[in-house]
Parts: structure tokens; sequence; C-alpha cells
């Protein structure tokens, strides 16, 4: 009984980092109908930016965690508006996009190569919280875990709150539904376009800083992110509880087959059961159902 | 209109001359740019190894170290009265990539003999492109039994300067069994590696015949950096000594973890561990663990080049600087031998190395193309400093 709790909360705690990583995927989604995989590339510089902040400029540490999902979010702007907007302008057909955002992720990956001052190396970020485990009886929880866990549930809370009850939120909502009415209606798309980027970016260099005080930085983050954008489609493309529910879940199937089964099973299982889900309802558990939105 | 035709020319030729001077400067040599003397003068030498991705460390170490002996030797008037230039390229850990970057070597630089790669993934899957071109190749930290002999034959043209992993795994074993007095044990391992399941394989193995039992063997795959459900399945079979057989990067990452977890066992390793990172990283997770390695860094033989490396890097030398240090020597000692810069008659010459490497006593066997009777160092991390403990040969 101790092994399944404690594969539990390993498994919440995985699905957690993913949840934050996946409301990206889902936010731009949303809007733009098209999976912003530059959302990668901004989560892995996110990590950079935090550990720079940290090692070399010395900030504390709160500091640095605020400094850096600026940054990113400033980065997924600029993404947004060399890589995407040009084609927007011209109504390019949404594959266009998604091979623009595929080669922005590949750019930064290879971005962070090739600068010497960064390079192919993995960097480690230093120790903020110590590795003795708070323990509950038999279980054990790192302090790292516990913090990453809160920091995600934090921000999940306020950005679902900003969604559903403030104007910005309501306009978000209308731009998704039907950009064209919406704009038509006098809601100004344009910068609700800058506003998702600004939130999916920010999101993004939290997510980063986490998962690199966790596991270490480096360019080659891409297998990780790609699991949190799988985890998005699982819960539905677009929707943001969604996208946080398939994150925990996927978090959670992984930690149990890889705990009783076998870890070399864990991705084949995980994945055949996230066909099976999309097979049945092909939006995924929470997605709404349209028909241009496949 | 002219003018504005002559000047677009203009611009081209000075973009495409651009791009040729950029061009040139591809390949990194180590030999001074000195362009007057004739080619037939420098003996082109290949070598292989990760200049990108997680053993980055241990190859740009590996080809500075190649760079500082090849400048040292041809200050010295070369070999045979030739200099040496090194030529280097990244397999980015990648197997496939290696066979490209060996064939590069083989049939577009010509080199004379390859030195590395130092993963047993990579130096397995070039031995047919060696044998096509007939160029020898010295491995540096390739472990792997497979990596010189398949199928009970030796591979005519796969050298390497290391024991291997039976050795290794069955050194862990005895150490653990013998020394430590550990009853049970349990193994995490990369089932994608060569290495890794080299090592697991022989550590059980050595283990049982010892007496003892394995509670536990769990997997990840390569590029994983969560592995928390195998320790927690680890940490309920309760084991004395967790056996940890892959690289500092999950070796930190995992030992940390199983800290978290409140796993107290031993833990234990090969050679993949000893770096710098690993301290950074783990410090206090790795606190009292063990691991078999290739040689001690306060051995005194090899004092002399730590202080040489550190002196022209700024930087410390990483275990595979002193390896990859050992197979230039026994390339140096085979070509004096052969008379010629031609891969054949190094290959034969190579066969009937007996030399005094800074690692130990390289004496290459002509059925192996191992060196035998090398001896392991037993190493323990205390206060994040790598202590020698004793040499131990495995029976």
């Amino acid at each position: 009984m101790t092994q399944f709790f404690q594969q539990l909360i390993n498994g919440i705690s995985i699905g957690s980092v993913y949840a934050l990583m996946a409301v990206g995927y889902s936010l731009v989604y949303s809007i733009m109908n098209f999976s912003n995989f530059a959302h990668g590339g901004v989560i892995m510089f996110g990590a950079y930016f935090g550990f720079f902040f940290l090692t070399l400029l010395r900030f504390p540490f709160p500091l640095a965690f605020l400094s850096a999902a600026i940054c990113s979010a400033i980065l997924a702007l600029i993404i947004e508006r060399v890589a995407y907007k040009p084609l927007r302008e011209r109504k390019a057909p949404f594959l266009y996009f998604i091979i623009s955002a595929m080669g922005a992720s590949i750019f930064l990956e290879n971005l962070v190569i090739a600068i010497p001052a960064i390079g192919p190396t993995f960097r480690t970020y230093p120790e903020i919280f110590n590795k003795q485990p708070i323990k509950i009886g038999e279980l054990a929880m790192g302090k790292l875990d516990i913090a990453m866990f809160l920091i995600s549930a934090i921000c999940l809370i306020v950005l679902i709150y900003i969604i559903d009850h403030t104007k910005i939120g309501k306009a978000i909502q209308a731009t998704s539904y039907n950009i064209k009415a919406s704009a038509l209606m006098g809601v100004n798309t344009d910068f609700i376009l800058v506003t998702i980027f600004l939130m999916g970016g920010f999101l993004a260099g939290i997510a980063g800083v986490l998962f690199g005080m966790k596991y270490t930085v480096y360019p080659q983050i891409g297998i990780i992110t790609n699991k949190s954008f799988i985890a998005a489609v699982f819960g539905g493309l677009g929707s943001l509880p969604g996208a946080v529910i398939g994150s925990v879940l996927l978090g959670i199937i992984e930690t149990f087959t890889a705990g009783y089964f076998s870890s070399q099973y864990r991705d084949l299982i995980a994945f055949v059961l996230l066909i099976t889900v999309l097979v049945v309802r092909p939006m995924g558990l929470m997605g709404k159902v349209t028909e241009d939105k496949a | 209109m002219k003018k504005k035709v002559l000047a677009l020319l203009m611009v081209c030729m000075m973009i495409v001359s651009v791009g040729l001077a950029g061009c040139s400067s591809k390949t990194e040599t180590a030999a001074p740019a000195e362009t007057a003397s004739p080619a037939d003068e420098t003996v082109k030498v290949g070598w292989m190894g990760s200049l990108t991705g997680d053993q980055a460390v241990w190859g740009q170490c590996e080809l500075n170290t190649v760079k500082m002996l090849f400048e040292e030797i041809n200050g010295k008037g070369g070999v045979l009265g030739k200099k040496l230039e090194v030529i280097g390229y990244d397999t980015k850990g990648d197997p496939q990539e290696a066979v490209n970057v060996a064939k590069r070597l083989t049939t577009q630089d010509k080199v004379c003999a390859i030195l590395g790669p130092n993963a047993s993934g990579n130096a397995i899957p070039i031995a047919p492109v060696l044998e096509e071109a007939k160029v020898p190749d010295i491995a540096t930290v390739a472990t792997n039994p497979k990596v010189t002999v398949l199928d009970g034959k030796v591979k005519p043209y796969n050298f390497r300067v290391c024991f291997i992993d039976p050795y290794q795994g069955a050194v862990a074993a005895g150490y653990a069994a013998d020394i430590l007095k550990a009853k049970s044990a349990a193994v995490l391992y990369d089932v994608g590696d060569d290495y890794s399941q080299g090592l697991t394989e022989f550590f059980e193995e050595f283990f049982v015949k010892k007496g003892g039992t394995i509670v536990a063997r769990e997997g990840f795959k390569t590029g994983d950096v969560d592995f928390r459900p195998q320790l927690s399945k680890i940490k309920a079979a309760n084991p004395e000594v967790i056996f940890m057989p892959y690289f500092f990067k999950e070796v930190a990452l995992s030992a940390n973890q199983a800290r978290e977890l409140g796993i107290d066992a031993i833990l234990m390793g090969g050679d993949g561990w000893p770096s710098e990172q690993l301290i950074s990283m783990a410090k206090d997770a790795v606190e009292g663990s063990f691991f078999v390695n290739h040689l001690d860094y306060e051995d005194p033989e090899v004092q002399d080049f730590k202080t040489r490396y550190k002196a022209k890097y700024g930087k410390d030398v990483e275990l595979n600087g002193y390896l990859v240090h050992d197979a230039v020597l026994m390339f140096v000692d085979g070509m004096t031998r052969a008379g010629e810069a031609n891969g054949e008659k190094i290959a034969q010459a190579l066969e009937t190395t007996d030399i005094k490497g800074i690692t130990g006593r390289i004496k290459i066997s002509k059925e192996t193309h191992n060196p035998e009777g090398k001896d392991a160092a037993i190493l323990k991390i205390v206060d994040g400093k790598y202590v020698f403990q004793q040499k131990f040969a495995a029976e």
C-alpha cells in the first residue's frame, strides 16, 4: 500500500510539470488552431534564463524566477512577431504555421548549442531546496517536488481565474470561439494574440526554471516538452482544465506502468492508452466538439 | 545600368569568397597554420568522440589532450621525422553518426589511425568501416567486450587502452561482497545502452557467485530524467547496495532522487561516474559511494600530465584525458615500430604493444586486442573528493 501511495505522489509530481508546459500549447491552440511547437524552445530558454540569473547575476531566487518568466514571455512574443505574424497577414494555411513553429523550435535548440557561452553541455542549478525529504509515515516527498507542485497549482489557478473572470479573459474566450466574429464585435484580436503569447511564454519560463531545478538544463529538452504536448492533446487541445487533467493522468499512468510492470513498457502502455482515448473521444478528454479544429 | 550589373557581380564574388573562406575552417586541426611545409611531411590522425550532448565534457577533454600531446611531440621533431596532425569530428554520441565520421576520416581525410571514440555504443559499429579501409582504431574508454571481439573472433583493426566491462562489473561485485560484506544488491540500468547492459550482466553474475542476492533489477531509457518510479520499487526491496552502471548525469539525478525518496543504501558504479559535474550536482547524495575506475587520480604517474593540462587549458583533466593520453602513446609506439604511416602496418605493430602508460602497463593481447591484467582502482567519494581505497582485481 505504501508503494501505491508513493508511486501516486511520484506520478502527480511528474504530471504537474507536464501540466505547466501543456497549458502553453493549449492556450495558443485555442486561439490560433495550430500546435505551437516553438513553446518547447521557449521552455528551454526559460530554464537557461533562470540558470544565468541565478549563477551569473546572482539574483535571489524569487527575483531570478520572475525575471526568467518575463524574459521567456518576451521571447514568445518575438517568435510570434517573426515567425507567425507574417503568415497570419498573408492568411497562410495552418500547415505553414506548424512548419514555421517546428522551424522556430529547431532554431532555438541549435541556437543554444551554437552560442559558446551556453554550449551543448548540460548545466546544473545551484541547490535551492536541500535533499532531505519530508516524511509522512513511510512516504517521502522531496521539498523541491512540493514546491514545484504548489507553484504549478498556483499558476494554473490564476490562469484559469483570468480566463473565466476578467474582461480580457472573456475576450480570449470570444476570440477562441470565433476570431472573425470577435474582431467584428470590436475585440482587438491582435492584442489578444499578444496577450496569449505573453501568458504562454510566462508560464513556459516558470516551467523551464522548475524543470531545470529538478532535472538540469540541456538543449535537448524536447523529449519532455513533446510529452507535455501529447498530454495536452490527450486532455483536449484548447481546453485548459483538459491540459491539466491530461498531464496529471499521463504522469500517473507513466509512473504506475514503470512501478508495477516495467519501465521498458512505460511509454508503450501510456501511449497505447492515449491512442485508445483519442479513438473513442477524438476531441480528447475535455475538448470541444468542433469540425474545423481537428 | 552597367554599373549596377558590375556592382552586383562584385557583391556576388564577395559573398562566394566569404563562403569559401568559411568552409575551409570546418575541421578542427592542431597543426599550426604553416602551409609552407610539404603535405607528405605531416601524418593525419583521426579522432572521434562526443563534442556535443551529455558526454561533451569528456569528448572536449580528449580532443584537447590529443592536440596538446601532438603539439609537444611535433615540438620534439615529430614521429619518424614527420609532424602529427589531428582531425577531430563530433559523433554527437550517436552510433550512426560515428559510422559516418569513421567513413569520412578514412575515405576523405585518409588518416592512418583513429583515436577514440570513448563510448562502446559508438566504437562497436565502426568496425566494418575500419576493416574496409584497413585503418586501426584505438578506443579510449569503450569497455564493452564487443568493441574488439565479436562472436569469439578478434576484430583486426579495433584496439583499446582500457579494461573491459566483465572485469569492471566483476570488480564492483567482488568489492561489494568481499569488502563491503553486502548480501543483497539492486541494479538500476540503462536498457538502451551496451555499456550499461554489459556491466549489469557481469555484476549480477559475480555477485550471485559470491553468495549475494539481486533483489531488484530496474531499467530506464536513455534520455530519461525521472527515476522515482523505479527507485520506489527498489526501495521496497530494501537492498544494501544499489549498483548504478551508467553515466554521471543520470547518476547524479538518480542519486538525488534516491535520497529524496529516503533510500540510504550504498551506491556503487563504474567508470561512467567520475566527473566534476557529478560532485557539483549531487555532492550530498553520492557521499560515501564507491566506484570502479581506471586509475587513481593521486597516483604519482599521472601528476605530470595533470599539471601540464591544467596549465594549458585552465581546467582539470577528465578521466578520458588520461586514457586518450595512453592511446596517443600506443599509436606513437605502433607507428615507430611500423616504420611508416601505413594503417595496415600500424595495426600489425599494435598487436604486439607492450608499453608503460600513465594508467598502467599496456600489454595488448593478440587474441582479444585488450590490455591484459590492468588493475582497477576502487574510489570512494568523501567530502566531494575521490579518495583512493585500493587496487582491486577480480578473480
